[in-house]
């Protein structure tokens, strides 16, 4: 499996963790990633965090570029780990994706490969990932729901009619709350 | 428990001992650092009177001035440092099995256009008869933490041994070592426990001497005063020092006590700027008359944030491009470490065993033993301290 972006090193039924193969590297913030598995879990990644590897130890100030730091310093990048954390939107079953938590988080160890267009396509297909954006707890909601509407958005090739949709769905969920509505909608523009 | 306040009056009555001491410091190295200069001009008659003397201290052999500082010579642009380092969980007889496990690293660091690092440890449990027992001054006896620490040492040197022959000697590597060269704990040990230790490590030593890289033990903070100690046989009045028949100890003051207590860091702390190291002395050290030609020489080194000590087996100082390959590297090895060779502090960071792995070792074993169908007895003293009443 040389094309994964991450291993999961934590899993729960909300979601996972997953370390990236290189140090620094991490599908971006927002995007939709999947599980290498015969029922995959899909997800969005609301976070990304790169420190060192062991808990008691903590990367240190070397007054030195990137290109002095691999020539003599090279250890470092040894010690380092990245990883992303990914929120759980839904699963596949038979074929068909759910958009509900998965029975079983993914094994530990699993690979996590990025989504393709189509399925991209099929998990904004409806409405439900916004939903479960704004009802999750301790992710940064309002960006994760712009950057993933934006990817979502440019994998149905700039659909416009997608957009507008969405939006209104975005206005029903928040409608107790103008402000922040017209905060997430000022942004994706 | 331990008792805080009683322990806190004891602090307090070394402090004032080394209050004392302290002040007496500054005057100390003025002097050391006197005859320093003074017996550099004749360093050969003082290299022949330490051969002759007979003393109760350990005296650095002099074979060149002694303030005679060497300067730090330029960097190979490439270079790779080599180093290894052990941990281990000794034998705890009140535990369900008596064995142990040693964990040694092995670190590969390469700087340059080819710049890469190579970090690993591995485990090795120790369970069988021939490991659990040692033969010692022809009895067979448990193997103590010393017998543990020593097959350590060895696992060490044979780690970087293989981490060489796998990666290949480059022209410019070094291979370095936490502590000393020399194994002096073995001088009171009997000749065939001694032999069972001494032969693969020179054996070892022999191997890096074929592919022509200098192996290096890098002391931090040393307390050594071998030199020191040459100084204190350069006061002594008498043509040839011989300590048991001293006859100043009538006096109120032997003659070579003015400089006694200061170490060797000390003195060339005055004598050394950043980067510079010191002459090469031989150890006079008992255990290396069984060493050949691996005896065992070193040197001080300025490494900015203190005075290091390097040991270098005899076959690096006759070689004038691995002696000088040693000094520069090690002076990078340790600006690279913030004061410490970076590469023997990750390769104890990649070796060490905490406390709590130690634990979870041990109920790794008890556990295996239950799914076995073993019973487990664990000693009353060792689940007395599990579970402490009250």
């Amino acid at each position: 499996m040389s094309d994964y972006i991450g291993e999961v090193v934590e899993s729960g039924t909300k979601g996972f963790i997953a370390r990236s193969p290189r140090v620094g590297e991490a599908p971006p913030f927002g995007s939709f990633v999947r599980t290498d598995a015969d029922s995959p879990v899909y997800g969005l990644v609301y976070e990304i965090v790169t420190g060192s590897r062991e808990p008691g130890r903590k990367p240190d100030a070397y007054d030195m570029s990137m290109e002095e730091l691999r020539r003599e310093q090279p250890q470092i990048f040894e010690l380092l780990k990245t990883e992303f954390h990914v929120l759980t939107l839904g699963y596949l079953d038979r074929g068909k994706i759910r958009f509900t938590l998965s029975p079983l988080p993914p094994p530990i160890h699993s690979f996590v490969l990025g989504c393709t267009d189509e399925e991209m396509e099929a998990l904004s297909s409806e409405d439900f990932f916004l939903r479960a954006i704004i009802t999750a707890q301790n992710v940064p909601a309002d960006d994760l729901i712009i950057s993933s509407l934006l990817g979502a958005q440019e994998a149905r090739k700039n659909d416009r009619d997608f957009m507008v949709r969405m939006g209104k769905s975005l206005s029903r969920f928040l409608k107790d709350d103008y402000e922040r509505l017209a905060s997430i909608l000022r942004r994706l523009l | 428990m331990l008792n805080f306040h009683l322990v806190k009056s004891q602090i307090d009555s070394m402090m004032k001992e080394r209050r004392d001491f302290a002040s007496e410091i500054p005057d100390k190295i003025r002097l050391a650092n006197e005859q320093l200069r003074l017996r550099s001009r004749d360093w050969e008659g003082l290299s022949r009177k330490i051969d002759e003397s007979k003393t109760s201290w350990l005296v650095a052999g002099i074979s060149s001035p002694l303030d005679a500082v060497r300067p730090l010579p330029e960097r190979p642009r490439g270079y790779t440092a080599l180093s290894s380092d052990g941990s281990q969980i000794f034998p705890d007889r009140h535990e369900a099995l008596p064995c142990y496990l040693i964990n040694v690293s092995s670190i590969a660091l390469t700087y340059g256009d080819d710049a890469r690092a190579v970090l690993g440890s591995g485990p090795s449990l120790f369970y069988k008869d021939e490991d659990r027992f040692t033969t010692w001054g022809g009895k067979r006896v448990p193997a103590d933490s010393e017998v543990i620490s020593l097959r350590r040492t060895l696992m060490e040197f044979e780690s970087i041994l293989e981490l060489l022959k796998r990666n290949g000697a480059d022209r410019n590597t070094i291979a370095l070592s936490d502590g000393t060269l020399i194994l002096w704990r073995l001088e009171a040990a009997p000749p065939d426990f001694r032999d069972a230790v001494i032969v693969p490590f020179l054996g070892i030593l022999e191997e890096f001497r074929n592919l022509r890289v200098p192996v290096a033990g890098y002391i931090s903070r040393p307390g050594s005063a071998d030199v020191i100690n040459a100084l204190r046989v350069s006061l002594c009045p008498d043509r040839v020092s011989l300590c048991n028949q001293c006859p100043y100890t009538e006096l109120p003051e032997l003659p070579c006590s003015p400089i006694e207590g200061l170490t060797d860091g000390f003195l060339f702390s005055t004598v050394l700027d950043t980067g510079e190291a010191s002459p090469v002395f031989k150890s006079s050290s008992k255990i290396l008359d069984t060493y050949g030609g691996h005896h065992i020489y070193f040197f001080y080194i300025n490494i900015g944030e203190e005075i290091a000590r390097v040991e270098i087996p005899e076959w690096v100082v006759r070689d004038e491009e691995l002696l000088t390959l040693t000094h520069t590297l090690i002076f990078d090895q340790a600006k690279k470490g913030k004061g410490y060779p970076v590469s023997i502090a990750e390769a104890h960071e990649q070796a060490v065993v905490k406390a709590k792995d130690r634990d979870f070792f041990f109920s790794l074993v008890r556990e295996a033993m239950v799914k076995s169908d073993f019973s487990v007895t664990v000693s009353r003293k060792g689940l007395s301290k599990r579970v402490p009443g009250v």
